[in-house]
């Protein structure tokens, strides 16, 4: 039976779609202005981890606010450093209770880094490839970050292409601000490995 | 059912059905863009446009700026039954236009009748320069607002802030910027430009959505 109760909470699911949705995109503007403090805002204080590329987990908000603000915020931006990371296609799953939810996301960009090679220190442009799986989490009506977790699919020289040379800057945790574990999922092509889907097939259910 | 519960379920559901038809309203205006159908633009803003500009074009005000910026400096004075099915611009005769609208985060003003947005702008051209076809990649953002008329959404302020306008053969890093943009000979805008500040600059479009927590 229709009521009003069953209306306001599609609509409720709706909204919450949306509000990740906005929550994802924001933290791609920030990023691409490496506002970090912007950023650690976004997390839930209950915040489980996050895991970029091949740096390593960093856990819990303390660990969150070590891997935003001493490691990638420890220095100003290097005039010229360049990253702009465009947050695409995102397939949301919000939980029954409506209290959390997962969302999948490409992270394509467009970079200019200090790679780590022979050429250390000077400025290389890159092309970026990789996906997200993240968790949110609802507090007090907001929708916030609990998870995040980039998995890298390609880093290449702009010059030289992903068939050539798939990842530069593959460097590994650092030294300096160890993460509380190592990667989880470092497997950038061509390795063949696949981002496990967090949601099942939608027509199968498997 | 009493009546208050169903006039909340109902705002609630006017906004999502606002932001939606924001993000059409913004999607439509980049395939326009695409084929270059600018007349079908013009017709996305508002009577009551505030200004438009594009990456270093300068600003122009109200909806006879919008019909400046499109229709003599991009459309070179074109009609609209002169437009052929693909490209309105005759300057952009045997070019490529795919502009991408992404990551559209919109913020609703708490009346409902206006709104702010910021998308990204990933565009991949080709287009004749001195007579020469050359392919390249743009990036930048735009900071537009919106206006509720007649229950419709249109442009109400139209910013592109160009980051890069690269060449395909050198990539951002090496030539953020060709220099040579798309200028027009005679029409001069109503401003220069006001926040032209490409790439390598460091410099930041401030955000019109508020930190959400």
């Amino acid at each position: 039976m229709l009521t009003l109760e069953s209306l306001q909470n599609r609509v409720r699911r709706l909204e919450d779609i949306k509000d990740i949705e906005r929550l994802q995109g924001i933290y791609g503007y920030y990023r691409d202005y490496a506002e970090w403090d912007k950023i650690v805002d976004l997390y839930s204080e209950r915040a489980d981890s996050v895991e970029i590329a091949d740096q390593g987990v960093y856990k819990g908000k303390e660990g969150i606010k070590r891997y935003y603000l001493k490691l990638l915020g420890a220095k100003p931006p290097r005039p010229g450093m360049l990253s702009l990371q465009i947050q695409l296609q995102g397939v949301i799953t919000v939980s029954p209770d409506g209290n959390t939810a997962r969302g999948r996301w490409y992270g394509w960009a467009m970079e200019a880094l200090p790679t780590a090679s022979i050429h250390e220190g000077e400025l290389r442009q890159v092309w970026t490839h990789g996906i997200y799986e993240n968790e949110y989490v609802k507090e007090n009506g907001k929708w916030l970050f609990s998870k995040v977790h980039y998995s890298l699919i390609f880093r290449t020289p702009y010059e030289d292409g992903w068939l050539k040379t798939p990842v530069v800057g593959q460097i590994g945790p650092s030294l300096e601000v160890p993460p509380d574990a190592p990667p989880t999922a470092y497997h950038p092509y061509p390795s063949r490995r696949r981002v496990p889907y967090h949601y099942p097939n939608p027509v199968t259910g498997k | 059912m009493n009546q208050q519960d169903l006039e909340v379920l109902d705002r609630e559901i006017t906004r999502l059905e606002d932001i939606q038809a924001i993000k059409d309203l913004q999607m439509k205006y980049g395939y326009y863009f695409e084929t270059q159908r600018l007349h079908d633009i013009v017709d996305l803003f508002s009577e009551n446009t505030e200004s438009i500009e594009i990456t270093d074009h300068g600003l122009f005000y109200g909806k006879k700026g919008v019909r400046t910026q499109f229709l003599e400096w991009m459309g070179r004075g074109a009609n609209r039954d002169a437009q052929p099915q693909s490209q309105g611009n005759p300057a952009m005769s045997g070019g490529l236009v795919c502009i991408m609208q992404l990551q559209g985060v919109i913020e609703l003003a708490e009346d409902g009748r206006t709104a702010a947005g910021r998308w990204v702008c990933f565009d991949m051209e080709a287009r004749p320069w001195c007579g020469v076809m050359r392919n390249y990649w743009l990036h930048g953002y735009y900071e537009n607002k919106y206006i509720k008329e007649n229950g419709q959404w249109l442009f109400l302020k139209l910013h592109w802030n160009n980051t890069f306008w690269t060449p395909y053969t050198d990539g951002w890093l090496k030539t953020p910027l060709l220099g040579n943009m798309d200028e027009h000979p005679t029409i001069r805008p109503d401003l220069p430009a006001t926040a032209f500040h490409p790439y390598p600059s460091g410099w930041h479009l401030p955000y019109s959505f508020k930190h959400p927590v």
